[in-house]
């Protein structure tokens, strides 16, 4: 099968922090790969590579069978593609800022005024068309730079945290915008931190820390390597939270864990929760509310790496 | 959605024109940037020649005279700062991320930038050529000569702009390019014919004031506008012109590359 991703072996380092430490990666045309990992974990720099935009230290990065290194000049003119930073410029207008990119991609002056115009109309954003890019809402913002990042339909799409920072209305909008462009047969590489946007848009997920890919498949494949299910239960005292996780524990010797007031217990089949939530009951500890639950990919996660996505920040990315 | 061919194969010089009429198209969102290029040089026209011409000639009106056209092309040239300062903006936004993962030229994007800038100095030359001539300078060479000078300037400053291309790509802060002003276009300009004759500079100097290219450029300016047989000062200022372009603009184009594909 013909890929439109493939990465192998991908190593970069600056100084003395190894970004990617040999990444291995692919998509087949068409299809969504999420690249699901914690700030400083090497997403924006694998998507660097692809993009011709940094030469990798060893390994190879491959769009459409198209070296990223030695074919650069081929790739670029195949992808598209929305950095983590709006690659905007803030002083033009939503429209001036698309015909810019329409005419450097060789469009006629008045191609590029109705490609851009498409764009808008397609993107709600005509209504702000003459207004400066610098005015927009970060909704806006967001979706200017994906429109940007397709004038010339690409064949491959880049999109690097799409929709950091954004309200969840926002984020909606734009999910339904990139699911419209894999309905038209774009390839998309997504990185994002978020777990739900993953589960959302991507056919594959390949989950990535300290530059190496820790596992990957579909997203109830990731489902499964956690195993099994994930009692939650609140108690009515938020101080009887240790008390009912060392109940847990000590019944079923679960690795129960506390998160904001509530107990969450994995366990392998339901009638383990039966055996913990008698237990609880026999110990006198009132629960407001409790669930036996699919694990979320934030399990996922955690079982993974051993620590969540969101605390890993020590080592900011790097995105030189 | 339609698939988008478009067959129009631009050359780098189209887009490089692209380049500068979004560098220009800013103008609207931001029109302090006219005052900006204008600024530098009328006030060093203005208070060099009121605060310190009587001193240096006896009357304001003689300095003018002898110093009015080589003062603005100095404020001109500490002007291409800004050519640094706007590209080391456009990097830090992510701007040329985009476009340097586009099938774009690298020389048109930093070529539309230089030549961007240099419709401001123009529009700049004009506003304080304006005033240089309401305040009493007259150019014995006629209009033939004033636009002669203004070439001559607009020359150099198209060259020196493509040191501060390599600036603004290199530099580690905005701070830094501030500083190369200072540590770099200053001493140029003071140790030129610009505004002192070279006999009174000190000696270790003079052979340095001989050749310094803003000397080219001032005497070019005086031949010019005093209607004058141009001679080894054009020559020297053409030379000068051709070589920092020759050196710069393929240390750009590396310092480019490094910085956004490296």
């Amino acid at each position: 099968m013909q890929h439109a991703i493939e990465v192998r072996g991908l190593k970069k380092a600056f100084g003395d922090v190894r970004a990617l430490d040999g990444v291995d990666l692919s998509a087949p045309q068409g299809t969504v790969l999420g690249v699901l990992g914690p700030n400083g974990a090497g997403k924006t720099t694998a998507v660097r590579c692809l993009t011709t935009l940094t030469v990798p230290d060893s390994g190879t990065a491959r769009v459409l069978g198209l070296d990223a290194v030695t074919q650069a000049a081929e790739v670029r003119a195949r992808i598209g593609l929305t950095g983590q930073y709006a690659g905007l410029d803030p002083n033009l207008s939503g429209e001036q800022n698309l015909v810019l990119i329409a005419r450097l991609l060789g469009a006629s002056r008045s191609q590029a005024k109705n490609r851009a115009a498409e764009l808008l109309e397609r993107f709600e954003l005509v209504h702000a068309a003459t207004r400066a890019a610098s005015k927009y809402s970060g909704g806006m913002r967001r979706r200017l730079d994906l429109a940007a990042s397709i004038v010339r339909r690409p064949e491959v799409l880049f999109l690097d945290e799409p929709t950091t920072g954004l309200d969840p209305k926002s984020r909606g909008q734009l999910w339904e915008l990139v699911r419209d462009l894999v309905a038209e047969g774009t390839t998309v590489l997504l990185t994002t931190q978020y777990l739900e946007e993953a589960d959302q848009l991507a056919d594959t997920i390949a989950v990535i820390d300290s530059g190496r890919v820790i596992a990957s498949g579909v997203p109830s494949e990731l489902k499964r390597m956690v195993g099994g299910l994930v009692l939650r239960m609140r108690p009515v005292n938020a101080e009887a939270l240790p008390k009912l996780i060392d109940v847990a524990d000590w019944t079923i010797d679960a690795k129960a864990r506390g998160e904001d007031g509530e107990a969450i217990v994995p366990v392998s089949h339901a009638g383990e929760a039966t055996a913990v939530m008698s237990r609880v009951s026999q110990a006198g500890i009132d629960l407001v509310a409790f669930g036996l639950d699919e694990p979320t990919l934030d399990e996922v996660f955690l079982t993974l790496t051993g620590h969540k996505a969101e605390a890993a920040q020590e080592n900011q990315e790097v995105a030189a | 959605m339609s698939v988008t061919t478009w067959t129009t194969h631009r050359g780098p010089l189209a887009q490089s024109a692209s380049m500068a009429a979004r560098s220009l198209a800013s103008i609207k969102h931001q029109p302090a940037q006219l005052i900006d290029f204008v600024m530098i040089p009328m006030m060093i026209l203005l208070s060099i020649t009121f605060f310190m011409g009587g001193q240096m000639m006896g009357s304001w009106q003689d300095f003018l005279q002898y110093a009015g056209p080589s003062l603005i092309a100095m404020g001109l040239f500490f002007a291409i700062t800004s050519t640094g300062l706007s590209l080391y903006g456009d990097i830090k936004d992510g701007v040329f991320d985009r476009l340097t993962a586009m099938p774009v030229s690298r020389f048109a994007l930093l070529a539309g930038r230089v030549a961007a800038d240099m419709v401001k100095h123009a529009w700049a030359l004009l506003v304080v050529g304006g005033v240089a001539f309401a305040i009493g300078y007259r150019a014995d060479g006629g209009g033939l000569g004033v636009a002669a000078a203004a070439g001559a300037v607009l020359l150099f400053l198209f060259a020196s702009s493509w040191a501060m291309v390599l600036v603004g790509l290199t530099a580690k802060s905005e701070e830094q390019i501030q500083t190369w002003m200072v540590a770099l276009l200053m001493p140029l300009a003071y140790t030129s014919s610009i505004f002192v004759e070279i006999e009174t500079l000190p000696t270790a100097v003079q052979w340095w004031a001989e050749i310094n290219p803003l000397t080219a450029l001032g005497d070019s300016m005086r031949v010019f506008l005093d209607g004058g047989t141009p001679g080894g000062e054009v020559a020297a200022l053409l030379g000068w012109s051709a070589a920092i372009i020759a050196v710069f603009v393929p240390l750009s184009l590396r310092a480019y590359r490094r910085k956004l594909t490296g």
